[in-house]
C-alpha cells in the first residue's frame, strides 16, 4: 500500500509543532510512532496533506515515578514502557505494554499516539481509564489537563482541539494493598484484541474497598463499567459477586458484530475477562506474583 | 555411499536466507513502469461508465487500461469446463459488469507504484449495484445470475456411481444420515503475492518474469489470450515465495502488465500484488457443501455404501475449475474399503473471489467429508474412533478403488499405531476421562488422509470430454560440462520445495559424484530452458515426475559416457565401470588402471574431437529426457480410470481442549505421521509435513474468508484474516513410515500438499470433546465464535440420525 502524497515537516519543539499544525490547518496531522496513522494513510482514509513529525522532540518520552505519582511522556513507546521499572512496580502496566501487537509495533508506537487515535481497540485508553489517569495537552489555547476517561468521545473522535497535542499522561500511584490486571482475548499477537479488560482493585482483607473496571473493543469507545464496580465496592469477593460484576460489565458494553465474532460471543468473553481480571488483581493484592498475558486463539 | 535418503542441506538456502534470491518483485531496471490495478468495491454491479481523464493527466502516468483496451487487444481466456463454461467471458479486466469484490476494472502504469496508485484513485467508475449471491445453494436457484451469457450459475454437474449402492443400503444394519456438512473457504496465503514483470518487445513478443507455478499451462492460455503464438510468449520464473497451487491462475492478470507495456511503447511493466489485493482478489480455496449424506454400515461398523450430494462453490469464475469437480475422485473412498458410492456433484459460481487450487486441492474437501462420516458414525454407533478406522482401512496394496484408481502402497494401521505412540494415546485417554469428571472438554481426534500425486490429466476429460489433455510428463536436460560438473535443468519451477537439492542427490548417486558437482538451474524459461506442457510444480509430483526425468537423463548420459569411454579406452562397454580415481570421478576398465575422467570425456566432445569417428556421431553428452507416467485415458462415461500414480498418506492425531469459558479449542498434543514411500531428503520431507500441518491447523482454528450477504469480504487484511504464524503452531510430534511405491523408479511418492490432515484431526478432536454436549461437528472451522455457537445450540437432533435395522 502506498499513501497519497503528503508534505513532511519535522518539528523541533512542542511549540513549533503546535504552530505548524495550526498554520497548516485541517489537512495536517501530527506524526509520532506512526503505527496507526501510517496504516490509515496507506489505506487512504481521510485526506492528509501534511504530516508534522513530533517524534524527535526531545524530552517527551520520559517515564518518571515517585511516591505521589507516575508521569509518562507522550512519546514513550510501548516497548520502552514494557522495559521500564514502572512495568515491574505496577504489573498491570506491564500486562498492557507487553501485549500490544508485535515487537515492531511496540518499538515504534507511542502511548500518546494510542490515545490520540481514538481507536476503540487500542489498549492504553482502557488501561489508563482503569488507573484514573489524566492526560496533559498543549495547544494554541495553552495547556490543559483532562481525564482519560471520556477523552475519546466517539469512534476515532477525541477531545483534542485543532493544533492541540498530548504531551503526557499521569496518574496517582495506586495505594498500598491495591493492584490491577489487564487481560485481553486476541486472535493473534499482531491483531487488535477481540475484547480487553482492565481491573484495578483495592482490598481490605477480603473486602473490596475500591475498584475500577474498563472494557476495550467492547463498544465505540473505552467503556468504564461503573455498574460493575458498584457490584463489588464494599463487598466480599465471592464467585457470586464476581458473576454479578461480570454481568453488569456485559450490560454496560455495546460490542459490535464483526469478523472477530458475534455480539453474544463477545459478551461471553467480557464475562470471562472481567472475572479473570478481578481474580488476578486480587491475587496480586495479596502479594502474589502473577504472570498474566493475553489469550490468543 | 548414497546421497538419496540423507538430509543434505538445501542448496537453495544459502541465497534465500541471505536475501539473495531473485523474486519477480526484486527485478528493477531503468524506465520500468509500475502497474496499479483498480478493483471493484462491489461484489455485483454494472459498470455504467469509466472516466480516466484525471488519472491520465497526472504527471508520471504513462497509460491507463480499461475494459475497452482489453476488448480491443485480448480474446477471452479458454475455459476448461464444458457448456455453459464456454459462454463465460473471462478477460483480465471487467468490461460491463463486476462479479466479485476485488475484480479488476482498470489498470494504471506509472513511473512509481505510488503515482500509479494515486492515479487509480482519480479514476471515476460509475457503478449500478446489483444484488449479490454468496451462498452456493441460493446461487443454484439462478435468481441472480453472474454470467448472463451462460444463463445459469451451474457450471458443472455429474454423477459418480460405483458398485450397487441400492443393494448395500437394503442390506445395511445401520444407516446414518447427515443432512448437511460444510467445508469452509480459506487459502494458504503464500508469503509472496502474485507478481510479474512484462515487456512487449520490439519483435512483437512478450517476455514475462513471473511467479506462475504451472507455467507450461499458463503459456498455453496467455498466448491466445494476447492473440499471440505460443512461442511469442516467453515465461520465466526464478525464485518463487510459495505457491500452494494459488499461483497457477495468475496468468489472468499477467496479461495486464503485457498490455500496459504494449501501450507504453515497450517499456517494462511490473505488477506486484499487495497483501489485501491478494486476499481480496487473488484466489481462495474451494468451499463445499455436502447434502443428504447417507451411510450404510454393517453390524461391525464397516461402511458398505455412501450416497451424498456435493455442491462446490468456485466463486465468480471457473478458469482452472471445474477440474476440482473431478480431482476429488482421485481419493473417492478415502482410506476405506467400501465399494459402493454415489456422489451427485454440482459446481456453482457465486459473487466471491474465484476459487483456485490450494494445498490439498479438492481432495482435501472430500477427505474431510469422508473422515467426518467415519468419525460421526464412530460416535453414534459407540465404536472407538481408532477401532472403527481399523475395521474400515484398506489393507491390501496395490488397491483398485471402485472408480479405477490404484493406491500404490500404504499401511494405515501402522501409521495409526505410530501416531498413537507419538501422541501418547493411552495417557490422554486416561486424562480425558479424569478431565470429563471435572467438567473439562478434552477431545482426541484422528485424521487419516491421502496426498495423491502425479495426476493423469486424462481426468480432465471426465469433466469435459473435448479437452485435449491426458497423461503427465516432466523433462530434464543434463550435460556433462568442461570441468566434469553436471549441469541440470528442469521444467519444474519450484516454489520452495528444494528441487535443486533433491536433484543433486539423485544425480550424485547415479554418477558417483559429490552433490556439489551438480549445478541445477532453478527456474523455468520457455525461451531458453527445457519444458513440456505439464511442466510446473503442483499436485505433489516432483519426487516422481521431476526426479524420474532426472534419473532417466542420468541413465542416458551414462550410456553415452560409457560408449565414448569404451571408444577412447579401446575396451568393450561391458568391461567398464564408473568410479572415483585419483583425479576424481572416472570411467575405467574393470581391474586395470586404464581410466578416463569425466572432464576428459566432456573435453573430447567439446574441444578435442578430431580423434572421434562416425561411430561417435550421436554422442553429445547433452541429454534431454522426458518422463511420462504409464497412464491411459480414463473411461469418461463410467468416470473410471487411474487418475493418479502415487498415494502418499498422512495420519494425524490431535488432542485438544475446548475451554468452557472462552470456547477456544487449544491443542494440547499433536502427532503427524507421514508415509511418502522412499524418502529422498528427510529434512525436506519433514519441512513439508510441518508446513502442511501448520496450514491445516491455521485453516481449522483461525483462517476463514467471511463474506457478508452483499459479498463484502470481512477478512481482507492479515490483521482480520490472521494467518497462522509460528506463535500459533504447537509442537508437532513427527514420525514417518516408508511403504515404497511400486510405480516410481525409486519407490518415492509425491508429497507436500499433505491432504489437509489437521482439518480432519481437529474436527474429530472437537467432535470428541463436544459430543457429550450434544454437538455434531458439521463444519471445518473451529474458531471460538463457531464453537461458542455450537455449544449454545447443540445440534445433534438435527445434524444426524441413525436407523438401526
Amino acid at each position: 500500500m502506498y499513501p497519497a502524497p503528503f508534505r513532511y515537516h519535522r518539528a523541533a519543539s512542542i511549540e513549533a509543532a503546535i504552530r505548524q499544525l495550526s498554520e497548516l490547518g485541517e489537512g495536517a496531522r501530527a506524526l509520532a510512532g506512526g503505527q496507526s496513522l501510517l496504516v490509515w494513510l496507506k489505506m487512504r482514509f481521510g485526506e492528509v496533506s501534511d504530516l508534522v513529525d513530533i517524534g524527535r522532540i526531545p524530552g517527551l518520552d520520559a517515564i518518571t515515578q515517585d511516591a505521589a505519582g507516575v508521569r509518562i511522556g507522550a512519546l514513550a513507546t510501548h516497548a520502552r514502557i514494557a522495559r521500564s521499572p514502572l512495568a515491574k512496580l505496577l504489573p498491570i502496566v506491564g500486562d498492557c505494554a507487553n501485549g500490544i501487537a508485535d515487537n515492531q509495533v511496540r518499538s515504534r508506537g507511542t502511548i500518546g499516539g494510542s490515545l490520540a487515535s481514538g481507536d476503540p481497540s487500542c489498549d492504553w485508553p482502557v488501561l489508563l481509564t482503569t488507573l484514573d489517569a489524566n492526560l496533559h495537552t498543549q495547544g494554541p489555547g495553552g495547556a490543559r489537563d483532562l481525564p482519560v476517561d471520556g477523552f475519546v468521545e466517539d469512534l476515532y473522535v477525541t477531545k483534542l482541539k485543532p493544533g492541540e497535542l498530548i504531551t503526557g499522561i499521569s496518574f496517582a500511584m495506586p495505594v498500598k494493598g491495591s493492584a490491577g490486571a489487564y487481560v485481553g482475548f486476541k486472535r493473534c499477537a499482531p491483531a487488535y484484541p477481540t475484547i480487553s479488560v482492565g481491573v484495578q482493585l483495592s482490598l481490605k482483607g477480603e473486602q473490596c474497598e475500591d475498584v475500577r473496571i474498563a472494557l476495550g473493543s467492547a463498544g465505540l469507545t473505552t467503556i468504564h463499567a461503573r455498574a460493575a464496580e458498584a457490584e463489588l465496592k464494599g463487598k466480599t469477593l465471592t464467585p457470586a459477586t464476581l458473576a454479578r460484576a461480570a454481568d453488569a460489565a456485559v450490560a454496560a458494553s455495546d460490542p459490535v458484530d464483526d469478523q472477530r465474532g458475534p455480539i453474544a460471543f463477545k459478551q461471553s468473553i467480557i464475562k470471562v475477562l472481567v472475572r479473570r481480571g478481578i481474580e488476578t488483581a486480587k491475587r496480586r493484592c495479596h502479594g502474589e506474583t502473577v504472570e498474566v498475558s493475553h489469550e490468543y486463539y | 555411499m548414497s546421497w538419496v535418503g540423507k538430509s543434505l542441506r538445501r542448496k537453495e538456502d544459502e541465497r534465500l536466507v541471505r536475501g539473495q534470491g531473485l523474486f519477480a518483485d526484486d527485478e528493477l531496471g531503468a524506465g520500468m513502469l509500475h502497474l496499479y490495478i483498480l478493483r471493484s468495491p462491489y461484489a455485483h454491479a454494472r459498470i455504467l461508465s469509466i472516466d480516466t481523464a484525471a488519472a491520465e493527466a497526472l504527471p508520471g502516468v504513462v497509460c491507463v487500461l480499461t475494459g475497452k483496451d482489453v476488448l480491443e487487444h485480448c480474446d477471452p481466456y479458454m475455459q476448461l469446463g464444458p457448456e455453459p463454461c464456454d459462454k463465460i467471458r473471462d478477460l483480465p479486466l471487467a468490461v460491463d459488469k463486476v462479479i466479485f469484490q476485488g475484480e479488476p476494472v482498470a489498470a494504471v502504469a506509472a513511473t512509481s507504484p505510488g503515482i500509479a496508485m494515486d492515479a487509480g484513485q482519480l479514476i471515476d467508475v460509475d457503478y449500478e449495484m446489483l444484488d449479490a449471491v454468496v451462498d452456493a445453494e441460493e446461487a443454484l436457484t439462478d435468481k441472480i445470475i453472474l454470467h448472463e451469457a451462460a444463463g445459469t450459475n451451474r457450471t458443472w454437474h455429474g454423477v459418480y456411481e460405483y458398485g450397487d449402492v441400492e443393494k448395500a443400503f437394503r442390506d445395511a444394519v445401520h444407516v446414518v444420515r447427515i443432512p448437511r456438512m460444510h467445508f469452509h473457504r480459506y487459502a494458504s496465503t503464500p508469503l509472496e503475492g502474485n507478481a510479474c514483470v512484462a515487456e512487449w518487445t520490439r519483435q512483437g513478443t512478450v517476455d514475462f518474469l513471473c511467479n506462475n507455478s504451472f507455467p507450461g499451462f499458463a503459456q498455453q492460455l496467455l498466448a491466445p489470450g494476447l492473440r499471440l503464438k505460443s512461442d511469442q510468449v516467453r515465461i520465466r520464473t526464478y525464485d518463487i515465495g510459495g505457491s500452494f497451487g494459488n499461483k497457477i491462475w495468475n496468468y489472468v492478470y499477467m496479461a495486464l502488465a503485457a498490455l500496459a507495456s504494449k501501450k507504453a511503447g515497450g517499456r517494462r511493466v511490473k505488477w506486484a500484488e499487495l497483501r489485501t489485493e491478494n486476499l481480496l482478489g487473488s484466489g481462495h480455496g474451494n468451499e463445499r457443501t455436502f447434502l443428504d449424506t447417507e451411510v450404510a454400515l454393517d453390524k461391525h461398523g464397516v461402511i458398505t455404501a455412501i450416497r451424498s450430494r456435493h455442491i462446490d462453490d468456485c466463486g465468480a469464475y471457473t478458469r482452472y475449475e471445474p477440474l476440482g469437480c473431478v480431482i476429488w475422485s482421485q481419493v473417492l473412498p478415502a482410506t476405506f474399503k467400501l465399494r459402493n458410492m454415489r456422489i451427485d456433484f454440482t459446481q456453482t459460481v457465486t459473487n466471491k473471489c474465484p476459487a483456485v487450487p490450494n494445498r490439498g486441492y479438492s481432495r482435501m474437501q472430500h477427505l474431510w467429508f469422508m473422515e467426518r462420516i467415519i468419525d460421526i458414525c464412530a460416535h453414534e454407533l459407540r465404536i472407538p474412533a481408532d477401532e472403527i478406522r481399523l475395521r474400515n482401512y484398506i489393507t491390501e496394496f496395490p488397491y483398485e478403488t471402485p472408480n479405477g484408481c490404484v493406491y500404490d502402497s500404504g499401511n494405515y494401521p501402522a501409521m495409526l499405531a505410530k501416531a498413537k505412540q507419538l501422541v501418547d494415546w493411552d495417557k490422554w485417554k486416561k486424562m480425558q476421562v479424569a478431565a470429563r469428571a471435572d467438567g473439562r472438554l478434552i477431545g482426541i481426534g484422528i485424521g487419516t488422509t491421502l496426498d495423491s500425486g502425479t495426476n493423469n490429466f486424462g481426468q480432465a476429460q471426465i469433466m469435459n470430454p473435448h479437452l485435449p489433455f491426458s497423461g503427465n510428463a516432466e523433462v530434464c536436460t543434463m550435460r556433462l560440462d568442461f570441468d566434469g560438473a553436471l549441469v541440470v535443468s528442469l521444467g519444474t519451477g519450484p516454489s520452495g520445495q528444494g528441487h535443486e537439492t533433491a536433484t543433486s542427490q539423485v544425480v550424485a548417486d547415479e554418477l558417483g559424484i559429490d552433490p556439489s558437482m551438480v549445478q541445477v538451474r532453478s527456474g523455468f524459461d520457455t525461451g531458453w530452458n527445457t519444458y513440456v506442457g505439464h511442466s510446473g510444480t503442483y499436485a505433489s509430483q516432483f519426487a516422481v515426475t521431476g526426479l524420474s526425468a532426472v534419473h532417466g537423463a542420468c541413465q542416458k548420459l551414462k550410456a553415452e559416457m560409457r560408449k565414448l569411454a569404451a571408444f577412447l579406452l579401446e575396451a568393450a562397454e561391458d568391461q567398464l565401470e564408473f568410479g572415483t580415481g585419483a583425479q576424481g570421478p572416472e570411467v575405467r576398465v574393470r581391474g586395470t588402471d586404464k581410466a578416463i575422467g569425466y572432464w576428459q570425456l566432456s573435453n573430447v566432445i567439446n574441444n578435442n574431437n578430431a580423434m572421434l569417428d562416425e561411430r561417435m556421431a550421436d554422442v553429445t553428452l547433452n541429454i534431454r529426457h522426458v518422463y511420462r507416467p504409464p497412464f491411459r485415458v480414463p473411461d469418461t462415461k463410467r468416470k473410471f480410470g487411474n487418475l493418479t500414480l502415487t498415494y502418499a498418506a498422512q495420519l494425524h492425531i490431535a488432542v485438544i481442549e475446548v475451554s468452557r469459558e472462552t470456547s477456544r479449542a487449544q491443542i494440547l498434543a499433536y502427532a503427524a505421521v507421514d508415509d511418502c514411500g522412499t524418502v529422498i531428503n528427510p529434512q525436506i520431507v519433514a519441512g513439508q509435513v510441518h508446513g502442511a500441518t501448520s496450514h491445516g491447523i491455521g485453516a481449522a482454528l483461525m483462517e476463514t474468508f467471511d463474506y457478508d450477504e452483499t459479498g463484502n469480504l470481512l477478512t481482507s487484511t492479515f490483521s482480520d484474516y490472521c494467518p497462522i504464524t509460528s506463535l500459533n503452531i504447537p509442537d508437532i510430534a513427527y514420525g514417518s513410515i516408508q511403504t515404497p511405491s511400486p510405480f516410481s523408479y525409486s519407490g518415492a511418492k509425491g508429497m507436500g500438499e499433505g491432504g489437509g490432515a489437521p482439518l480432519h484431526s481437529i474436527s474429530a478432536a472437537v467432535q470428541d470433546a463436544l459430543y457429550e454436549a450434544g454437538v455434531i461437528v458439521t463444519g471445518s472451522h473451529h474458531s471460538p465464535p463457531a464453537i461458542f455457537a455450537a455449544l449454545q445450540k447443540p445440534n445433534r437432533a438435527q445434524a444426524v440420525s441413525v436407523e438401526k435395522r
